[in-house]
């Protein structure tokens, strides 16, 4: 059947910015989420607070979920998947559990995961060591206010970052850079300065990433207020020591190798495409590229467009993103999703 | 080594690094740090944060540990093109657990602020290495040559430790008014420094200025026994407390005079009483000697041309430390006769002599650091220019650059001062 509403799937970040667009510009959704809470992975993996504003995750997520949840306009469909899809732009039916919904165009806002750091190439020991930690699961006990070496309880005196995990690496087959994980690294080490003033912390890097104001919102004041020290030359191996952990690398700027005790190794993740993003990409059939994105393949002055006509996407499914360019890529798909409707009605 | 273990003599070259030729191949051999680095620790075993914490707590340190490697002031620091020296190796030594304040790397920054330039992190060694340098001082961590100076300024009110009643010798025999005999208001108040009052060569730039001051009517005066040093160099070298205390007797003696400015052949001075004394309330009209003369060139009689290639030595605290570049260069172009020509490094690039932020008096401690001095690596800049003078404008860089063409056998090289080759035109 021939309508204009539109569906969304995925309620994080992208998701519900695109739902609440598209409501606010008059045109009906449904927005469709596979757990059973709205807020996405900043909900889902305990984030404590936001880059670059260290604003608390529950607060700035929770106001976006209420513009979804107050607008009539908008059907939130929880614990819900999408199995099949039929039809074409303009007319979509499409399944949700035992549900046929009818809609013009489809947004795909199925996000990312984190890197599975147990898939790294260098012997970082995520699995093997308890104090080798990934930046979520430091976020996690960020949000208790409880940052605590999980071998024994004890808060960590020295506590490294360490950058690139999963990112940038042609052997692991991410080539990409991801984007966040300086910043949230560095974000990370503020608070952690914050709350624990005695605790040294350490961020071993290959080249900093801090595009645009990111720099001195969160780079300088880490380094210049909170005495973060940042060393250039990446980690190779952790190494249980004494109790501690003995983390070995190259300090390039020396050209002499380091090893260093630490009691908390964080390993800063990137991103990969979520199991939503692979199997959504796949049931609607646009294309992803290699790594498992979908392709926007009007980029780069179109940033949502995928191939398939009526079909776009948007946030963290079309590669690594902040919440800037979550909520940026967003509006542009809800526009889109609405515009791309009405020129094919007055085209007849 | 060469195969077949004949041995030549070693000659080392600008970088620090030791070159020897084969016997077979005649191939030159590079033996530099490889060789030395067995010996050290190569491991880092570990990075601190006590040092940033200490230095950072300083007033004027907070800037050392803002650095981000990227190492853009390595390649400008003038100790590095001589050593192994820069901002960001400093941070590299804090980080790695290094005490500064007792080590020999707090003394080798000339302050001559090309690294800050440069810095897109603003981390300000003007700042951070006075800060650091005040530790020490209070540590009694100084180097011996830095304190016999030390007590000179503070025995004597001048570093050359001289008899602060011949403040005025130089002038013996010149029509040059002292304000303690003839108080009276007086347009321009000069404040010599010590190196014009008391060095040899200094004098002589001196008696040169009092001549052409004079002929261009200039209505000037200088505090004689009076005048105690500025001190600046002092200041920055790590001795706040005796700057403030020279700096009261200073202000003292300058209220009981009236004056409308202030002029010094010192940049080092000018520099602290331009940027230094209103920090602390006291203000004045000042002007470094050549701005006081380079508005008047129109009212020079010139009496000869002079057959020279001159290339001219920016002083740091003229040109990067007070943005002044151009006045010297004037009275240079003033000249009848006179060519210049410029060496690669200058004006806001200009090589430092190694004189300022206390290097004037480190010699020692700067050449177990240094392949050679600052200022004989200026001395072959300028040579290579095809000059024949070396121009300066700040009383500490004639000595210095006079001793340092004898020292790389550049004996040919005349270093002048401006004021000395425009009495040369003027009245030879």
């Amino acid at each position: 059947m021939v309508t204009n509403s539109v569906v969304v799937i995925g309620g994080g970040p992208a998701g519900l910015e695109a739902a609440a667009s598209v409501a606010e510009l008059g045109t009906s959704v449904v927005l469709v989420e596979r757990r059973g809470f709205l807020g996405g992975t900043p909900i889902a993996e305990n984030y404590a607070n936001l880059t670059p504003h260290m604003e608390s995750a529950e607060v700035a997520m929770g106001r976006l979920i209420e513009r979804v949840t107050s607008n009539p306009l908008i059907d939130v469909r929880l614990e819900a998947e999408v199995s099949a899809c039929r039809g074409a732009a303009g007319a979509f039916t499409i399944t949700v559990g035992d549900q046929q919904i009818d809609a013009g165009s489809v947004i795909l806002a199925t996000g990312f995961q984190h890197f599975d750091p147990g898939a790294e190439t260098q012997m970082y020991g995520y699995y093997e060591h308890p104090d080798v930690i990934a930046l979520q699961d430091l976020e996690a006990m960020l949000k208790t206010h409880d940052v605590v070496r999980p071998s024994n309880g004890e808060p960590p005196k020295r506590l490294c970052f360490v950058q690139c995990v999963g990112s940038r690496d042609r052997q692991i087959g991410n080539e990409y850079c991801s984007k966040v994980c300086c910043g949230v690294a560095s974000k990370e080490a503020i608070e952690v300065r914050q709350l624990l003033p005695d605790c040294k912390v350490f961020i071993f890097y290959i080249d900093m990433r801090m595009y645009g104001y990111w720099e001195n919102q969160i780079y300088w004041p880490a380094q210049e207020q909170h005495h973060v020290q940042y060393i250039k030359g990446i980690i190779t191996e952790v190494l249980a020591k004494d109790g501690r952990l003995l983390v070995r690398g190259e300090d390039t700027t020396m050209g002499r190798p380091m090893e260093v005790l630490m009691d908390m190794v964080v390993l800063s993740v990137g991103m990969e495409p979520s199991a939503g993003t692979r199997s959504m990409a796949q049931l609607f059939g646009v294309q992803q590229n290699k790594y498992g994105f979908i392709d926007s393949v009007r980029a780069p002055l179109d940033t949502v467009t995928t191939s398939v006509p009526g079909i776009y996407s948007c946030g963290a499914a079309l590669g690594p993103a902040d919440l800037e360019d979550c909520a940026s890529s967003a509006a542009a798909a809800a526009v889109k999703s609405i515009t791309s409707q009405r020129l094919r009605v007055s085209a007849g | 080594m060469p195969i077949g273990g004949k041995k030549q003599p070693p000659e080392a070259n600008e970088f620090e690094s030791v070159v020897v030729h084969s016997t077979i191949s005649g191939r030159p051999w590079q033996l530099d740090g490889h060789w030395n680095r067995m010996f050290e620790q190569r491991v880092i075993w570990d990075y601190d944060t006590e040092g940033f914490e200490q230095i950072s707590a300083l007033d004027g340190g907070e800037s050392l540990e803002w650095c981000y490697r990227c190492g853009k002031c390595i390649p400008v620091c003038p100790v590095d093109l001589v050593g192994n020296y820069g901002p960001m190796r400093l941070h590299q030594l804090v980080q790695q657990g290094q005490d500064l304040f007792a080590s020999d790397q707090a003394w080798l920054c000339t302050t001559c602020m090309n690294c800050l330039r440069v810095c897109p992190k603003e981390v300000n060694l003007i700042k951070v290495m006075p800060a650091v340098r005040e530790v020490a001082v209070t540590n009694g961590n100084v180097p011996a040559e830095l304190q016999d100076v030390f007590e000179k300024s503070f025995r004597y009110g001048n570093a050359l430790g001289q008899n602060p009643k011949r403040r005025a010798a130089w002038a013996k025999g010149l029509d040059v008014r002292q304000l303690p005999d003839d108080p009276a208001p007086v347009d321009v108040l000069m404040i010599v420094e010590d190196y014009w009052s008391y060095h040899p060569r200094g004098q002589e730039a001196a008696r040169a200025f009092a001549q052409i001051a004079n002929a261009l009517g200039v209505d000037w005066a200088i505090l004689g026994a009076e005048e105690k040093t500025i001190g600046d160099s002092q200041r920055l070298a790590g001795e706040k407390g005796l700057f403030e205390s020279l700096m009261e007797d200073n202000v003292a003696t300058l209220d009981r005079y009236e004056f409308a400015r202030i002029v010094t052949p010192d940049p080092h001075g000018y520099n602290a009483l331009r940027n230094v004394y209103p920090t602390y309330g006291h203000n004045y009209e000042v002007l470094h000697y050549t701005q006081l003369l380079a508005p008047l060139i129109d009212r020079i009689e010139w009496n000869r041309s002079l057959d020279y290639k001159v290339t001219f030595h920016d002083p740091c605290y003229l040109g990067r430390h007070n943005g002044e570049y151009d006045a010297p260069r004037r009275l240079l172009e003033s000249i009848p006769g006179l060519t210049m020509t410029e060496m690669a490094r200058c004006r806001e690039n200009g090589y430092c002599c190694g004189g300022g932020g206390g290097g004037m008096w480190l010699d020692g401690l700067t050449a177990n650091h240094t392949t050679e001095r600052l200022s004989e690596r200026r001395v072959r800049e300028a040579v290579e220019t095809g000059a024949d003078v070396l121009a300066v404008c700040c009383p500490y860089e004639v000595s210095r650059f006079e001793d340092a063409a004898k020292s790389t056998g550049n004996d040919q090289l005349k270093v002048l001062d401006i004021v000395e080759m425009m009495a040369e035109a003027m009245f030879a």
